[in-house]
């Protein structure tokens, strides 16, 4: 899954704004993350979440269909397909074994690689034909780094909390939050091209889980 | 008929549009500097630049270069001396040569957008651009030293 | 050793001259590496020097160019002895012609080793020549003429000219006989760094390979062959394929007939190929796609195997082979009895008394070429001639082949020299010039044959999978005392009985065993030397831990026993030069300095291809990955020609050593080669590559010998060494680079 780029501005001067924006971002965010940290020390074994948009669950029964259905979500974003575009470091990961891509793309600033070394440079508007050759998608890029949104590594409920912390997912409303299953690179997961794994369940599967998840209050399963 | 801009000169070209940009490129045109490797943009050795990208031409469609400006190795600078050309032939950095023209054109994009890269940044650059013989020193070394000769041209 | 050598010139258009030397000297036979010259072994050979009225003087390269910079070193030594103008010099990469050119042959590590004498002759007869000229027109003794810089001199008369203006009195003197060669010190363009001669050809992207090769109306052919060792073609459904634009034909294709006689370069891979011929590669590539073919298994073949004075049968097995099967197999053949190649003293009553005995066995994978210009050629092949255009190590050993293959004379088949893009020992192997000519004949029109990445890859003659077990005995004072290696190999062993630590050791055996195969071997860069000295080098390493001693200083302890009491009679080394250059490595690398202690050092030595390479690998963690952060190189290979080109390819031998030693490797899966492209054939990156390569040649006036080889296997044994430093533990399998892989964020 291929989360949307935070607003990413092309020019320098956007930049300077963009970067002050942020900062007053992690000010406001900090106070919940720190509150919900709190809950979840002195709550019961799972941990709702309170940060970004989604509402919180109103029942037991809302909770643990939330849990449940991560489970699901979480399978398809530790999957090769999510998870190598979503590495721990700067360089992406290749293949059923999300090894180190092999030539060293680096992430840049905004996530579409540095120098003569930009995703768009071997990575098509489409799939490349034939077996082991560049996947492709007119949006092809990692996560910026202002907001790497690393899912490699991550536990449950690390990740739960992470993909709905503003801090951390580009501020995102419920709205787009939602929406983002139907995200062009998320959807390309699905199409990975020839030789391939898919990711373990189908899209609608996916798009069902994602969506109970956070309606039912985004829960992060227990540490 | 599908139409190419490529070293400042217009092309008509009849070929299927799925075409590899490499392959018109090659047996269309005869502009035989940009090289077949693999195939499949793991070794850089077709490298051109496609608005200034150093785009691996063996995996792009001719149909994205319509419209588009293309460089080859043979354009990069009319005169062959292009900072990069001029530090390439300065360190004698060949050995087959076969690997270099991609080599250069990515160089090329580096120096363009960082002035004075440092190792890391020459490393993250040209990381895809495989030399068999082993002459990734000297690429090294060539990078720095164009990238000084460019700062003294006042380029920088 | 006798030579007799003659004189033709001839008359250039425009008045010029062309000043062409044909003489019998002595050659190393190409493709035998490091024997001596057998007496009697007479090759033909001349050089060319074309001088122009104004003064344009043109150096033929005889010798095919893949990289190792002949192209500009061997003028280079004309132009010595000629005493001309480097600056103004142009060179022409020669005629496929054996007659007037020599040997014309690139491997072994032999190009400027062979070339030497015979081009020094050129230069000197040529300048000879004009001088007598010049000393006849000016009515002054030969001995008062002076050169330089392609001009002539009389000083007392204070006369002077071009070579241009008394070229074509020259060509009508007689034969200069035994003309003196000029003194080491006297070198004015040897031993002087000078530029590549096609630097700026390669930096603009001028068409220079067999791959840029282009003619009107020639189409694109390409081979689809068997999917696996063991299979041939059993039928095809070409119907759609040849309905896909471009498309003219599709047909299988035999090379040889049954009952050919294979020379020693006349290796291929399968015998028949499905061919596929159209307009453009691309066209070519999309119709292979869309054929039906259907295999099945060839069973065992038998091949008639000529070349070097031999002839014999041999039955390639059918059996669809895989690596996992092959080494177990390798490890039965290792407990069997095996061919005896040296023995010295007693080694198994030794072995049997010994204080302590220290076994090791190690191995290594096949390995691709993976020469960045895949495998390609141009033919047109008419009833009457055939041209061939392209890149080749060996025309001379093709040549023959083509000739019989297409029912020719050899003087009717023109082979023109492209510059390679690399070579490696694979294009040794001139199979696909036999392809593209057949391929020619048939549709009756120029090709050009191409091999995409992946037949590159999978329809290869790689280096052989090997093994050695190495043992020694030690005294009970640790003395060194017995030493046996034990090698093998699918389908040859990589020992060289009598290289070091041969001759000093008082108890020596070497053997080795073989296990036939269908896998397609050949020479890869230093063949056999490319593993052994991996794996005797780590061998003698840990070897030197032990017995407590200094890893260097232990190799020149047995140095020179070998040196001052030699073991047996036939050892190939020279224990002075060897030793020179580990003393060398060791005070360049400043090896027993403190401050070089934080890095995990390895050193390494070994002589092959008549020079000699030490190296120290100094390795670093970073990421979590081992790193060779900086190599320290010394070398013996005599008097260096072009010493700025010859460091870079020393760099480059110690670049391509990393690489392989950490990820080089094919396997195979019934028959089937499991790595088709760089994606899971990896090849060093820049990033991996070390920082710095301090190069040092050994000072002498030796004579040159080899150096595209000889700094390449000592690396595999520096790195393991320096490895175990910086893991803690042996590896003795390769490629290493799999047992560290992780994948730690960078």
């Amino acid at each position: 899954m291929k989360p949307h780029p935070a607003p990413n501005p092309r020019t320098s001067s956007l930049l300077k704004i963009g970067a002050a924006l942020s900062f007053i971002i992690f000010i406001t965010t900090a106070v919940t993350t720190v509150s919900s940290g709190e809950r979840a020390r002195t709550g019961g074994r799972e941990t709702p979440l309170r940060t970004g948009s989604p509402r919180p669950a109103r029942t037991a029964q809302d909770r643990a269909e939330s849990v449940e259905a991560f489970g699901k979500v979480y399978k398809v974003l530790m999957s090769p397909r999510c998870l190598n575009c979503h590495p721990a470091g700067n360089v992406p990961l290749q293949g059923d074994d999300s090894h180190l891509h092999t030539m060293l793309p680096q992430r840049g600033v905004d996530g579409k690689g540095v120098f003569a070394m930009k995703c768009g440079n071997c990575h098509q508007a489409t799939n490349t034909p034939g077996r082991h050759t560049p996947p492709g998608n007119p949006e092809w890029h990692l996560p910026p780094a202002n907001m790497k949104m690393v899912f490699q590594g991550r536990t449950p409920n690390q990740l739960a909390k992470q993909l709905v912390d503003p801090k951390q997912n580009g501020r995102k409303s419920m709205k787009e939050l939602l929406e983002h299953a139907d995200d062009t690179l998320v959807l390309a997961g699905w199409h990975p091209g020839e030789g391939r794994t898919l990711p373990p369940m189908s899209h609608a599967e996916f798009k069902k889980a994602w969506t109970t998840w956070l309606e039912k209050g985004a829960v992060a399963p227990a540490p | 008929m599908l139409n190419l801009t490529i070293n400042k000169k217009a092309y008509h070209v009849d070929v299927d549009p799925d075409t590899p940009l490499l392959w018109v490129l090659r047996d269309t045109l005869g502009l035989v500097g940009t090289k077949y490797g693999c195939g499949v943009a793991q070794c850089g050795a077709c490298t051109v630049h496609l608005n200034g990208e150093a785009v691996r031409s063996c995996v792009t469609k001719v149909s994205r270069a319509v419209g588009q400006k293309v460089v080859t190795i043979e354009g990069l600078a009319e005169k062959a001396d292009h900072p990069v050309q001029k530090a390439w032939l300065e360190l004698d950095v060949a050995q087959c040569g076969y690997c270099q023209s991609g080599q250069i054109m990515s160089a090329a994009v580096l120096l363009r957008e960082n002035k004075n890269p440092t190792d890391a940044d020459i490393d993250a650059a040209m990381a895809g651009n495989i030399c068999r013989c082993g002459t990734y020193l000297r690429v090294r070394e060539a990078i720095r030293l164009a990238a000084t000769s460019q700062r003294k041209a006042g380029n920088g | 050793m006798s030579r007799r050598s003659f004189l033709k010139s001839s008359a250039l258009a425009g008045g010029g001259l062309m000043i062409s030397f044909t003489w019998l000297s002595a050659f190393t036979p190409a493709g035998r590496e490091e024997e001596p010259v057998p007496t009697g072994k007479w090759v033909e050979i001349n050089g060319y020097v074309k001088i122009t009225p104004d003064n344009v003087i043109t150096i033929l390269n005889p010798n095919p160019e893949f990289g190792q910079n002949v192209m500009t070193s061997l003028p280079m030594i004309i132009a010595e002895e000629l005493d001309a103008d480097w600056q103004k010099i142009v060179v022409e990469m020669g005629p496929h012609d054996s007659v007037k050119l020599g040997p014309q042959f690139t491997g072994g590590s032999n190009s400027v080793r062979m070339y030497w004498k015979p081009l020094r002759e050129a230069g000197a007869a040529a300048r000879q020549m004009l001088r007598d000229a010049a000393a006849q027109a000016w009515g002054v003794p030969v001995e008062e003429v002076t050169t330089k810089a392609g001009m002539l001199y009389h000083g007392k008369s204070r006369k002077s000219g071009t070579y241009g203006s008394f070229a074509a009195k020259a060509a009508g003197l007689p034969i200069p006989k035994g003309v003196k060669l000029k003194e080491a010190k006297d070198f004015t363009v040897v031993s002087r760094s000078k530029k590549n001669v096609e630097g700026l050809k390669i930096v603009s992207g001028k068409p220079l390979f067999g791959l840029d090769y282009q003619q009107p109306g020639m189409l694109i052919a390409m081979v689809e062959h068997p999917p696996a060792f063991g299979l041939k073609l059993k039928s095809f459904d070409a119907a759609e394929a040849l309905r896909m634009p471009g498309i003219t034909d599709i047909f299988r294709q035999k090379l040889y007939e049954e009952g050919f006689e294979q020379g020693g370069f006349d290796t291929r891979t399968f015998n028949e190929l499905l061919v596929v011929v159209g307009k453009t590669t691309w066209q070519v590539m999309q119709a292979r796609k869309k054929l039906n073919v259907q295999w099945e298994p060839a069973g065992d073949i038998k091949d008639i195997i000529g070349g070097w004075g031999q002839k014999r049968e041999v039955v390639v097995p059918g059996e669809l082979e895989s690596t996992d099967a092959q080494l177990q197999k390798m490890k039965e053949y290792a407990a069997k009895p095996a061919e005896q190649l040296r023995k010295d003293g007693d080694p198994e009553t030794v072995f049997k008394n010994a204080a302590q005995v220290i076994e090791r066995t190690y191995n290594a994978p096949f390995l691709a070429h993976n020469c960045m210009e895949p495998i390609n050629f141009f033919a047109h092949v008419t009833e009457e001639k055939a041209l061939l255009v392209g890149p080749l190590q060996a025309p001379g050993w093709t040549e023959p082949t083509l000739a019989k293959v297409l029912n020719l004379p050899a003087d009717k088949i023109e082979i023109q020299m492209t510059r390679m893009g690399g070579g490696f020992g694979r294009r040794a192997y001139g199979h696909y010039l036999t392809e593209a000519a057949l391929i020619s004949k048939k549709v009756k029109a120029p090709v050009k044959l191409v091999y995409t990445r992946e037949d590159d890859m999978t329809y290869g003659i790689y280096r052989p999978l090997y093994t050695a077990t190495y043992r020694a005995a030690l005294d009970a004072n640790k003395n060194l005392i017995a030493f046996h290696v034990k090698g093998g190999g699918i389908p040859e062993h990589p020992i060289h009985a009598n290289r070091f630590p041969a001759g000093a050791v008082d108890n020596y055996l070497a053997e080795g065993w073989e296990i036939p195969s269908n896998v397609t071997i050949g020479a890869f860069r230093a063949p056999r030397s490319n593993f052994n000295a991996a794996a005797e080098q780590s061998f003698l390493d840990e070897l030197a831990e032990a017995m407590g001693k200094d890893p260097i200083e232990f190799r020149l302890e047995l140095l020179k026993r070998a040196k001052e009491n030699p073991v047996g009679k036939n050892n190939e080394y020279d224990a002075d030069r060897y030793a020179e250059v580990l003393k060398l490595v060791r005070d360049k690398s400043g090896w027993n300095q403190a401050a070089n202690q934080k890095y995990s050092r390895g050193v390494a030595a070994y002589f092959c291809h008549n020079s000699y390479a030490a190296h120290v690998v100094d390795m670093v963690m970073r990421d979590g990955q081992p790193y060779v952060e900086r190599v320290f190189s010394a070398i013996d290979c005599g008097i260096v020609i072009n010493p700025d080109a010859a460091a870079n390819m020393v760099q480059g031998a110690v670049i391509d050593g990393i690489g392989n030693a950490f990820y080089g490797g094919l396997t195979l899966k019934n028959g089937a080669v499991e790595q088709r492209n760089f994606y899971n054939y990896r090849l060093i990156r820049m990033h991996e590559a070390p920082k710095k390569i301090d190069v040092h040649f050994v000072q002498n006036n030796i004579d040159p010998t080899g150096l595209g080889e000889p700094p390449f296997p000592p690396v595999f044994g520096a790195v393991a060494n320096a490895l175990y430093k910086a893991a803690g533990k042996r590896f003795y399998q390769q490629p290493f680079g799999p047992q560290l892989t992780n994948t730690t964020a960078l």
